[in-house]
């Protein structure tokens, strides 16, 4: 089997528009929640939060290929364009039809399909929509929009999971590269915030409705004061490559992939459940050849909704006890959804390069059913080199991998 | 609608849709090799022509001559003179 290794970086998140911003924000303890007029607008919604991103600079990206993207592409296509930069991504270096592109997000734009039907049903007449709208409005519109961008012509897929879409689409990319069929994938996910995505939560009694005129303390994972999740939005995308080609070339290597599992838990459509959850997690130990104590660092999927934490602190209790540092970044970022997994999963390996595990912010009281872990509370110093990422997602998905930095 | 009114709402179609600078907008150019619009923009060319002006014009096989901006003007005055017949 080929090893698997991360030569290129790329992220547009609601703490900033590159890798390096959301790092610096992170490093500033600053968060990146606010109050959002729309949602206040729509009457039953009673979770008026949102973690946006900024959109900036999109003509950079050729009219041609950012006419089919809505906005959640165009933030994938400017984090892929930072990997590929950092990557020193060359065509030429690669073989023909070997550059893959596998991304994925939980719904295509809602901002187009919203659109698309403001105008369509008042009028019935299909004459008023757009052929661009359409491209938005796909299922895999993110990958390929960003395939086309790139101009990639190896192995494509979208990875439509919800939260855990990013997470899954960097796993599937590992296990490509590593059984040799591909010498590099660019891979992600990426989210759009609308009021409808925000509306699902709501209605699922999942978003934080506690905090409308609170937004510093509002996303607060793991706490006993916690009483939901606030979307956000943003991309993150990886260049994922294999160790030799990446060694050959003489690019630099961030961080390597031992190991990723992911699994349909079957239990319960929304509720997590925390022996599905850790046998994910003991899959990707045994697929990663490593044990417990050999894990340096958790970065948690927990966004702070009731059932959701509890059940994910309880399943790392189960197979880690309590001597593994873990953090979730969500409470800086909000929940990114699908691009949630690439985006805390870059911000983790960065920091642990720097030495550096970012914490759970706002967790001053671990709530009772959230104990009998190593809850990570302020920036703490580490020599972890290890670390394992969690993502899950409705439906009973669950997404663990596990990374190594260089 | 004056021919100058035709004109000025089928450049702001351009501008807005196609994001063409507005001295390129000249009646000679040609849409696809000057102004560099594909077989998907005039999809979005003709949506965008039907909501500005209130006309039907997608199943109009004059628009498959259509090669110029002057070309576009000139179908779009002829439709909105049958139309107003």
């Amino acid at each position: 089997m080929k090893r698997v290794v991360i030569t290129g970086m790329g992220a547009v998140t609601p703490l900033g528009g590159s890798v390096s911003e959301t790092i610096q924000a992170l490093d500033e303890h600053r968060h990146a929640i606010r109050r959002c007029p729309e949602l206040e607008a729509c009457k039953g919604l009673r979770s008026w939060l949102a973690a946006p991103a900024e959109l900036k600079n999109e003509k950079l990206i050729p009219r041609q290929n950012r006419r089919s993207m809505s906005r959640m592409s165009i933030f994938a296509a400017q984090a892929a364009l930072e990997a590929s930069q950092q990557a020193g991504y060359q065509p030429e270096l690669f073989s023909p039809g070997k550059v893959g592109c596998i991304a994925g997000s939980t719904t295509p734009s809602p901002i187009t399909i919203h659109q698309i039907y403001e105008t369509f049903i008042p009028t019935r007449d299909f004459g008023l929509i757009q052929a661009m709208q359409f491209f938005q409005s796909m299922s895999h519109t993110v990958a390929m929009n960003l395939a086309q961008y790139l101009g990639l012509q190896g192995r494509f897929l979208s990875t439509n999971a919800a939260c855990a879409s990013g997470l899954q689409a960097i796993g599937t990319a590992y296990e490509l590269i590593r059984a040799g069929s591909q010498e590099a994938i660019f891979c992600g996910g990426a989210e759009e915030f609308h009021s409808t995505v925000t509306g699902v939560f709501d209605m699922l009694l999942a978003a934080s409705t506690k905090y409308n005129d609170d937004p510093d303390h509002a996303s607060r994972p793991f706490d006993a004061a916690r009483d939901g999740l606030v979307c956000g939005e943003g991309a993150g995308i990886l260049f994922l490559e294999e160790r030799e080609h990446a060694l050959a070339r003489g690019a630099t290597i961030y961080g390597e992939i031992l190991g990723f599992d992911t699994c349909s838990g079957g239990t319960h459509i929304s509720e997590s459940n925390r022996e599905c959850i850790a046998q994910c997690m003991r899959q990707v130990l045994a697929n990663a050849e490593c044990s417990p104590s050999d894990i340096g660092y958790i970065s948690a999927h927990a966004t702070a909704t009731l059932q959701g934490d509890g059940e994910e602190a309880a399943a790392i209790h189960a197979v880690f006890s309590d001597t593994v540092p873990v953090s979730s970044l969500k409470g800086h970022l909000g929940h990114t959804l699908g691009a949630s997994g690439p985006i805390e999963m870059i911000a983790s390996l960065v920091g642990l390069r720097k030495n550096k595990i970012y914490p759970t912010r706002n967790l001053t009281s671990v709530a009772p059913e959230c104990q009998g872990i190593r809850h990570v509370a302020e920036i703490e110093t580490t020599q972890a080199t290890c670390f394992m990422k969690n993502s899950f997602a409705f439906g009973g998905i669950n997404a663990s991998l596990v990374c190594k930095i260089d | 609608m004056t021919r100058e009114e035709i004109v000025i709402t089928i450049n702001t179609v351009f501008e807005e849709s196609f994001e063409i600078e507005p001295e390129r907008l000249v009646p000679d150019a040609n849409i696809f090799l000057d102004l560099g619009l594909d077989s998907l923009d005039t999809v979005d060319l003709v949506v965008a022509i039907q909501k500005k002006f209130g006309v039907q014009i997608r199943d109009d096989e004059r628009v498959r001559s259509i090669r110029t901006l002057g070309d576009v003007y000139q179908f779009i005055e002829v439709i909105y003179n049958e139309k107003k017949a």
